[in-house]
């Protein structure tokens, strides 16, 4: 685990780059980790992705199944993990404030 | 296709004979005098024979029934090793084997070696020979391997154990119900297995077949429905190993799941999830930026493949398959981490397809346009 300063505030990290605490994530906090991921500036179409993700989240206390997600968003699965540099894991779920999935098949 | 982890779906003749079963005979086997109790009994007694003899044990009373394959393993290691001694193993394995092994080291109270595997997924015996040392008190391996589905050596293996004079301890989650099994006449000492897999019975039952000649000792305690004015847990099999009410649904789903295959024939069901599983592998070997790994001897391995797609992250494949193709998979490490470590693909892992027997040649196909088409995605 790590501490930064990020978007104005000290916020924890785990070894994977998840946020520990996904209550202290902010949009200028997504925008600034996707700049360093090398995304850039994010577009509407991550924005999509990630709303809907962190909306979610905060409704259920989980992720959004696969096939949630991709109904939610909007976008087949292929379309999501291209747009993240990261894919859909370690991109849109980590942009999203997400905490790690500890399954080691998630 | 994700049948190594559970067979999915269970015949529906096993599912209705558990129902009618239980409905009628659910009761605590040998816990009561009344008849229905003792029909349980029957049973239950009925199928540790049956068992006996589908895996070639020497005697029904040594037939345990546990949880899964990781309770039986769990049950038969720590039963089994004495301060000192010393384990050998093999990187192939699950953490069925490994953490127990680990555990007992990290207590002080034995140390274990583990052999290596070679480039195609096996196990070589004389490995197993030049690991056995004095103080070597088990010899615990998988029958086949979960990440790589390669089918080992356990008789050549079973023969240097015999001459060495250690037991053989046999994990078979992979391999029971789909691979004829004859433990006497391979040396294997005890086996481990699993209902819920290849011998298409539910979650939650699984056992030890112990041969004569392995002692273990009791590592849990309870009501046993015998001896019960002795406060010392009851000391012949199969009560030794076993505490509290047995999973009589679950047994009765074992039942069933052997009566499904007798009727089937397993070396059937064998031959045609390996004609799916080498459909499989030769359709995503065609795949330019697919990697495959392990051996394509189609007679020693079984219906698993492990696939990666360059640049990309298994887990997020795996999701692909699923959100976008309905093909449900297993990614990540399938709880092997050692042979993940070993192949290269330690920290992600792969993307695991296991066949069951009720895939067919167009699923099998659907699969393979799917990872082209996400192949060619990035």
């Amino acid at each position: 685990m790590q501490m930064r300063s990020l978007a104005g505030r000290d916020v924890f990290f785990d070894s994977e780059g998840f946020l520990v605490d996904p209550s202290q994530w902010s949009e200028e906090m997504a925008d600034q980790l996707a700049r360093e991921s090398g995304i850039g500036r994010l577009e509407e179409s991550h924005w999509q992705v990630i709303r809907f993700i962190r909306e979610y989240y905060l409704q259920n206390g989980r992720a959004p199944l696969h096939r949630e997600l991709k109904k939610g968003s909007g976008m087949p699965l292929m379309e999501i993990e291209g747009l993240f540099p990261g894919g859909i894991k370690m991109g849109a779920r980590l942009l999203a404030g997400l905490p790690n999935p500890r399954s080691c098949g998630m | 296709m994700d049948n190594a982890a559970t067979t999915f779906p269970k015949p529906r003749e096993v599912l209705e004979r558990m129902v009618d079963l239980y409905a009628a005979k659910g009761v605590s086997p040998g816990r009561g005098g009344y008849d229905c109790a003792q029909e349980a009994d029957e049973l239950v007694s009925g199928v540790r024979k049956r068992l006996c003899q589908f895996f070639g044990g020497d005697d029904p009373e040594r037939v345990i029934f546990a949880s899964n394959a990781t309770d039986a393993l769990n049950l038969v290691i720590q039963g089994s090793v004495k301060p000192g001694g010393h384990v050998v193993s093999s990187q192939l394995e699950h953490n069925s084997v490994l953490r127990p092994l680990q555990h007992l080291r990290e207590s002080g109270l034995i140390e274990y070696d583990l052999i290596p595997f070679d480039g195609q997924g096996f196990i070589d015996p004389d490995d197993v020979a030049r690991a056995i040392r004095p103080q070597t008190q088990l010899v615990v391996l998988t029958h086949a391997s979960n990440v790589l589905g390669t089918i080992q050596p356990i008789e050549a293996i079973g023969a240097v154990c015999r001459e060495k004079g250690v037991p053989l301890i046999l994990d078979t989650a992979q391999s029971a119900g789909v691979i004829p099994i004859d433990i006497s006449a391979w040396g294997v000492s005890a086996l481990a297995f699993t209902g819920h897999k290849s011998l298409l019975g539910p979650t939650g039952i699984g056992g030890l077949v112990l041969r004569r000649s392995l002692e273990v000792q009791s590592t849990r305690f309870g009501g046993t429905g015998i001896d019960s004015q002795e406060l010392i847990h009851t000391q012949t099999y199969p009560h030794r190993l076993e505490a509290g009410t047995l999973n009589i649904l679950g047994i009765i789903g074992l039942m069933a799941g052997l009566d499904y295959l007798s009727a089937q024939g397993m070396e059937a069901i064998l031959l045609r999830e390996r004609a799916l599983t080498r459909r499989l592998w030769e359709g995503l070997a065609e795949l330019k930026r697919v990697k495959l790994y392990g051996a394509a001897h189609w007679e020693r391995r079984l219906g698993v493949v492990l696939a990666n797609i360059a640049g990309m992250i298994p887990a997020d494949v795996g999701a692909i398959l699923d959100g976008d193709f309905g093909i449900a998979t297993r990614v990540g490490l399938h709880c092997a981490p050692l042979v993940h470590r070993t192949l290269g693909t330690g920290r992600a892992g792969g993307v695991r397809f296991s066949v069951g027997p009720f895939n067919t040649e167009k699923e099998i196909d659907q699969a393979v346009e799917a990872m082209a088409r996400i192949s060619r995605s990035r």
